[in-house]
């Protein structure tokens, strides 16, 4: 706790000009603010920090859990490269979340469209499609997923009716990561939300003034609608790529824990748990995961960057 | 204003006692987890295994009974499914906190024994906390690293073909002791060719059963430091076995992927399967049909290069209580009434005194019984083949890269490069 102590308190935002009584409550407050986050703050040091620390030290060691790390440089790093199953890792997550985010973001602008012009029954239909968001993070569903996805399964039988006979998806490698996408899409709700709420923003008297203008659905769409929410939208793609890169338990649990077959479903997490938790290799691991967090703070930067080409907030739009 | 911020305070409060009471609960359980003797000299011991519901109700009974005998000595126990339990104790014991005694299996034994996490049984056996006498022949062995003794066996188990009966019986095909892989081969064509079940469910990615194939042609599949075989072996091998299963007499690996965590044989996919041969008990229960074992096939008409595996009991060299684990592995081996509760759980009781106590009185238990006194009778079995540091990871990537073969998904020669690559890593990790 002596963190807190010596801590310096954070009153800049105190007016400069309050009596010095005033000042020394603020700093009162400030201790007490702290001491009430200290269990947070313990939680995220000993939890959090403590341990990335540790894993960017493991991320150039030769380390499996037993033996004292012996440094090895970038020789994780590099090893990577030559890895097939690390690059194979690296393919499929690309796949997943190439094809994934865009269709799930797709789906929940179209979805949050159609409910904005709705009067009736909105509340209804909102907390219907975004229901699959709070469970479809779940264990229990991602089991559902494998069972519907089997051979002679609902899926299954629903396209054979059309004449596909694919068979059931989970034990086919060209198809089971499909129905990891299909299991994400499928959780539109949430950026359907945050989308709906963008549309309310917008205001009428643009539209109006369009429509007098003689523009149709399409163009207000394209000229007014997605230049006012594409805060929004940067918002929902930027959060929903950087969760995608994370997938783990649905891959986990629809390949029933071993990412398969043929390591179809060895999304980037799933072959670092491996290495970690099952081969021991935990310095491998520890590059692995500082790989990605690199990768996905590039991922970001660029969005970011490119955000000045498309995005118009507020004040450059009127 | 001033009432909620009141209501916010004595919530924030309320908040932090909880989160205080939390500590100091951590706090607790950290101090009481290090020595395990209370005032009273009653000691706690940790005993974890794999296994499902079933073994962990008999398990607890046979905990009951130690405890009655001695009073002194408490037993925590703790249990999860197979992979699930080694990935929980490589964790605990990688900090220093492995439990004090715990189910072993050989393709372990030297990773940990490297690893230091292992007690040395030596020392209690001398000291007559532990008794090494009275077991079937040669099954101590398999506990035995560098003259040490790091297992004890509960129960043995030797590799075998279990095999769908009715499915053997329409087809009319009858296995028979001493039948050659061309027979096994013609066989499960036969099966497939009358049933339309495929005859087996991928023997070829079956670590065990290559050692088996290995060790009737001279070789193994590991020396003391390394593989024994090369890659002109396992391509051959796979080769043949990808070959096979385009043919259709081998499951196809995509039911396979899908029947998980079933086998395949139990959900009426293939007609058999090589593992070991006290798993009829798990596919009886699992599956619709009638399971029964089958000879290994050989390459001369005698040898199936069998030996006898077990599961065993270890104990932590981290453990203070080295006496109490001692008693408690002696009792559980020993002991008649824990044979008679246990059964063939985990393979044909070890020791003479339980498996004289135990008398199976159903078909299934009763046949693998016979199966192991013909296997023993017949003079097959050998010593057991050495199992290096790195073997548990070797036998899930022979397994992995062995299906996705199957698959089609990846050349034969890419496979067996990749196999290579992975069994170097291990023996060095």
């Amino acid at each position: 706790m002596t963190l807190v102590k010596d801590s310096p308190p954070a009153t800049r935002r105190a007016r400069s000009a309050a009596p010095a009584a005033d000042k020394r409550r603020g700093r009162r407050e400030n201790l007490a603010g702290y001491l009430f986050m200290s269990p947070w703050i313990a939680g995220f040091l000993l939890l959090t920090a403590g341990p990335m620390v540790a894993s960017l030290y493991f991320a150039f060691t030769d380390y499996n859990l037993f033996n004292t790390p012996k440094w090895v440089g970038l020789d994780n790093f590099t090893k990577m490269f030559d890895d097939p199953r690390w690059q194979k890792s690296v393919a499929v997550t690309a796949k997943y979340v190439v094809i994934g985010t865009p269709l799930k973001l797709l789906l929940a602008l179209g979805v949050a469209l159609l409910l904005a012009q709705s009067r009736r029954g909105q509340a209804f239909y909102r907390a219907a499609f975004y229901a699959p968001s709070l469970i479809g993070a779940s264990v229990s569903v991602a089991f559902v997923w494998r069972s519907i996805f089997s051979d002679n399964a609902i899926v299954d039988r629903a396209m054979s009716a059309v004449g596909i006979h694919a068979g059931g998806w989970v034990g086919n490698p060209d198809w089971i990561l499909y129905s990891l996408v299909a299991l994400t899409v499928w959780q539109f709700g949430a950026p359907m939300v945050i989308f709906l709420a963008g549309l309310k923003q917008v205001p009428r008297e643009l539209y109006e003034a369009a429509e007098l203008d003689g523009a149709g659905a399409f163009r207000k769409f394209w000229s007014i609608t997605l230049p006012m929410i594409s805060p929004v939208l940067f918002f929902n793609v930027l959060l929903e790529t950087i969760h995608s890169f994370q997938i783990f338990g649905s891959a986990y649990v629809v390949s029933n824990t071993y990412c398969g077959p043929a390591d179809a479903t060895l999304v980037y997490t799933c072959y670092l748990y491996q290495q970690g938790f099952k081969n021991a290799q935990m310095g491998f691991a520890s590059a692995m995961a500082w790989m990605l967090l690199l990768a996905v703070a590039l991922v970001t930067a660029v969005l970011f960057w490119s955000q000045k080409k498309w995005v118009h907030y507020e004040e450059d739009a009127r | 204003m001033g009432t909620s911020r009141n209501v916010e305070r004595r919530t924030i409060l309320k908040a932090a006692g909880a989160g205080a009471a939390v500590f100091g609960l951590g706090a607790t359980a950290g101090c009481g987890g290090n020595s395990g003797t209370s005032a009273d000299g009653t000691v706690t011991i940790r005993y974890s295994w794999w296994g499902a519901d079933e073994r962990a109700k008999k398990i607890n009974q046979t905990i009951q009974l130690f405890e009655k005998k001695y009073p002194k000595i408490k037993v925590k126990t703790d249990f999860q499914d197979y992979v699930s339990f080694w990935e929980k104790f490589q964790t605990q014991a990688s900090g220093g906190n492995p439990p004090d005694v715990f189910q072993n299996a050989v393709t372990f034994l030297r990773k940990y024994d490297k690893r230091g996490v292992l007690l040395d049984l030596k020392s209690q056996i001398d000291a007559g906390n532990l008794r090494l006498d009275n077991f079937r022949a040669g099954v101590t062995k398999v506990g035995e690293v560098d003259g040490k003794q790091l297992g004890v066996p509960v129960g043995s188990n030797t590799m075998a073909l279990v095999v769908d009966k009715k499915v053997f019986q329409k087809a009319g095909v009858e296995p028979h002791p001493g039948w050659t892989w061309d027979d096994y081969f013609k066989a499960l064509k036969t099966i497939h060719d009358k049933t339309k079940v495929p005859g087996d469910t991928g023997y070829f990615s079956i670590m065990y059963l290559y050692d088996l194939y290995l060790r009737q042609n001279g070789k193994a599949f590991y020396t003391k430091d390394g593989l024994g075989f090369d890659k002109a072996d396992l391509t051959e091998w796979w080769q043949d076995g990808y070959n096979r299963t385009k043919a259709g007499i081998i499951t196809d690996p995509k039911i396979v992927a899908q029947d998980r965590p079933k086998s395949s044989l139990s959900a009426g996919h293939g007609a058999s399967e090589f593992t070991w041969d006290n798993f009829t008990v798990r596919y009886t229960a699992e599956g619709d049909s009638e399971y029964g074992l089958a000879p290994i096939p050989t390459m001369d008409g005698k040898h199936t290069g069998q030996y006898l595996a077990s599961l065993m009991l270890s104990a932590s060299s981290r453990t203070q209580h080295p006496k109490e684990v001692a008693q408690f592995i002696d009792f559980m081996v020993h002991d008649p009434e824990v044979g008679k509760i246990m059964g063939y759980d985990r393979g044909i009781l070890a020791a003479t005194e339980q498996y004289d106590a135990f008398k199976p009185t159903d078909p299934v238990n009763k046949e693998i019984a016979q199966y192991e006194a013909d296997t023993a009778k017949a003079g097959v079995l050998g010593t057991i083949t050495p199992h290096p540091s790195g073997a548990d990871t070797i036998e899930a990537s022979f397994l992995r890269i062995g299906g996705d073969l199957g698959l089609g998904k990846v050349k034969t020669s890419d496979a067996v490069k990749q196999f290579f690559d992975e069994a170097q890593a291990a023996f060095q990790a």
